[in-house]
């Protein structure tokens, strides 16, 4: 029997710190295996060649500029499945914080009275602007999943994300709730599938992976007032990582 | 021999032999709250302790358990454990033991689940009863759970200088016969049981404002209840309530495939009620949409359907649910609440 070509995969770049791409360097023994399995034509963090053709995009950073909007569009265009590869990319991430204040303003901050020059518009996530076939959440993405979101991929089978909190993972690896020691956890209404990786490692829970499909706001404001926490505490940490999720409930919870 | 005797002096020499014996897991603490964890120095056992954060649960009906390895190519299934191991659960509560009466209820409901029956087979338990209560949270009273009820291989009860042992099975009592510091209680050790029993009528007292009958009959009739409607407003979804539970026993099953694309593992994993996709069936129709629904549906679970199906009250008074909700909702006033609601 003739044995099949192996999927090719490139890695694509765009606003963000190029760590997501870090994590498949950090698998160590296991990114040797996955090379059994595709082909990698493109990755510039650890390889100089750069291939043209691929099936499998796996693209990290956010859309924040309109070169990145055509650029984007022909990676899609080209690839048969397009990941979404860590917050940036998923969320818009840390990036979305620059879409809390005007776009004029943002500029103005960022580049002083060169502002007018420089080409910017709201940072987004890829699929406000292609259709993505994967997601792999995260800030940066959890090993374990990486791997779960690729077999999916070449087994041709969807990937769906937990729709629950991160606190059923936590629970279930039975750390001591962050609350119970006097600080705010963004826990409750994070999207879980990471295995509450922060909380496990002694930190607390910063949304990277995003709010849950139905957060229910009322609640979250009896757990603040529970644990005696202000809203701007909480406010600070759900839009680290989220803008469009922020704005709203930013006026949600005020 | 039916109650033995063991100066406390004598604890960790009874844990070493303990560890010899089988696989020993005690609770210990993990900053300011409890876990149980495989004994490895005996100094670390605490049998002071409020419940822990997990149930002994964990270690006859595991977060995430193997099934089964199978190949596809070519087409092959096993067992994914051979062989299950002996193990002691030392100086567990009499409201988790009542949760593992519950289990045995459950999974030994036919279908029998194979996987809990063998664990079970393996597992030693050694009780200690609680003379003082956790904490505001807990309902043991209640449920009738505050005091030995059987379900134990050994029980240990506090009576000063000693614990007097009760020996309720030929496993338990092999665990304490050919020990010269362990020996048959005296008169005047089973009078100081006495006298610590009589103290302790003083202190536990029921929670809820009406007795079990009442409870079921509340439930029966207060599906419709406000009561629902104000839990599921406060409720945030966490998921905690049902994972903490020493009676929940939901699971979901899924594969996992290795790297090689060709083996893999059958796996089961908690699953809960309060998860917002948990009523959710094929064509996207959804069964319990709302918070309400879902912990109504928890509730039920505990004080109403199981003792319709096997005469059993679900709920064991541990405390769990309330003490790590997110959103303060309070088993106790909850059950009450409803209870008011039914003598207006």
């Amino acid at each position: 029997m003739k044995k099949q070509s192996k999927p090719r995969v490139a890695f694509f770049d765009f606003t963000d710190c190029e760590g997501c791409q870090l994590q498949f360097a950090n698998m160590g023994q296991t990114f040797l295996e996955l090379t059994n399995l595709v082909d990698i034509v493109s990755f510039r963090e650890i390889m100089s060649e750069e291939g043209q053709d691929y099936d499998i995009a796996i693209v990290e950073g956010s859309i924040t500029t309109d070169n990145d909007v055509t650029r984007i569009k022909k990676i899609r265009e080209k690839a048969k499945v397009l990941v979404a590869f860590g917050s940036c990319a998923t969320i818009a991430g840390v990036n979305g914080i620059k879409n809390r204040s005007s776009l004029e303003l943002a500029k103005k901050r960022v580049y002083g009275d060169k502002a007018g020059t420089i080409n910017s518009i709201k940072a987004m996530p890829l699929d406000a602007v292609v259709k993505v076939d994967y997601y792999i959440l995260n800030c940066p993405p959890y090993i374990p999943e990486i791997i779960a979101v690729l077999k999916a991929i070449l087994m041709g089978k969807p990937y769906p994300l937990p729709n629950y909190a991160v606190c059923v993972e936590c629970k279930m690896n039975e750390n001591v709730c962050r609350y119970e020691k006097d600080q705010e956890c963004m826990g409750p209404v994070t999207r879980a599938g990471c295995n509450s990786w922060c909380i496990n490692n002694g930190n607390r829970c910063y949304g990277c992976r995003g709010l849950v499909e139905k957060p229910a706001s009322d609640a979250a404001k009896d757990i603040l007032q529970k644990y005696g926490l202000k809203v701007e505490d909480i406010l600070n940490s759900f839009t680290l990582y989220n803008d469009s999720m922020g704005e709203k409930y930013d006026q949600e919870l005020k | 021999m039916k109650y033995a005797s063991l100066k406390k002096s004598d604890l960790n020499d009874w844990l070493k032999h303990l560890q010899k014996k089988a696989k020993l897991y005690a609770p210990r603490k993990k900053e300011n709250l409890f876990v149980f964890r495989p004994v490895k120095e005996v100094e670390d056992v605490c049998l002071e302790y409020i419940p822990t954060i997990l149930p002994p649960k964990k270690y006859y009906f595991p977060q995430k358990e193997k099934l089964l390895k199978f190949s596809s190519q070519p087409f092959k299934t096993a067992k994914a454990i051979e062989k299950f191991d002996e193990f002691i659960l030392f100086g567990v509560h009499t409201c988790d033991i009542a949760g593992i009466q519950c289990m045995d209820v459950a999974f030994r409901d036919a279908p029998e689940d194979p996987n809990y029956l063998n664990r079970k087979d393996k597992m030693t338990i050694i009780g200690i009863e609680c003379l003082k209560y956790c904490d505001e949270y807990a309902n043991c009273t209640s449920m009738g759970n505050h005091v030995p009820r059987g379900g134990y291989d050994l029980m240990m009860v506090d009576i000063g200088e000693k614990f007097i042992i009760h020996i309720n099975s030929e496993k338990g009592e092999r665990l304490v016969t050919k020990l010269d510091y362990i020996k048959e209680a005296s008169e005047a050790d089973m009078n100081a049981l006495e006298r610590v029993r009589e103290a302790k009528k003083k202190i536990f007292k029921e929670e809820f404002t009406a007795a079990l009958p009442k409870v079921y009959d509340a439930f029966d009739k207060r599906f419709a209840s406000d009561v629902w409607k104000d839990v599921g407003r406060r409720c945030v979804a966490c998921g905690n309530c049902t994972a903490v539970c020493p009676t929940c026993y939901c699971f979901d099953t899924a594969d996992d495939m290795e790297l090689s694309l060709n083996e893999g593992i059958r796996y089961r994993i908690w699953n809960s009620c309060q998860m917002d996709d948990f009523a959710k069936v094929a064509g996207g129709e959804d069964f319990r949409k709302g918070r309400d629904g879902r912990q109504r549906h928890r509730y039920y679970r505990k004080f109403k359907y199981p003792v319709d199906k096997y005469n059993r009250y679900f709920c064991t008074g541990c405390g769990r649910c309330t003490r790590t909700c997110m959103a303060d909702i309070s088993l106790i006033e909850t059950v009450n609440s409803l209870l008011k609601e039914e003598a207006l």
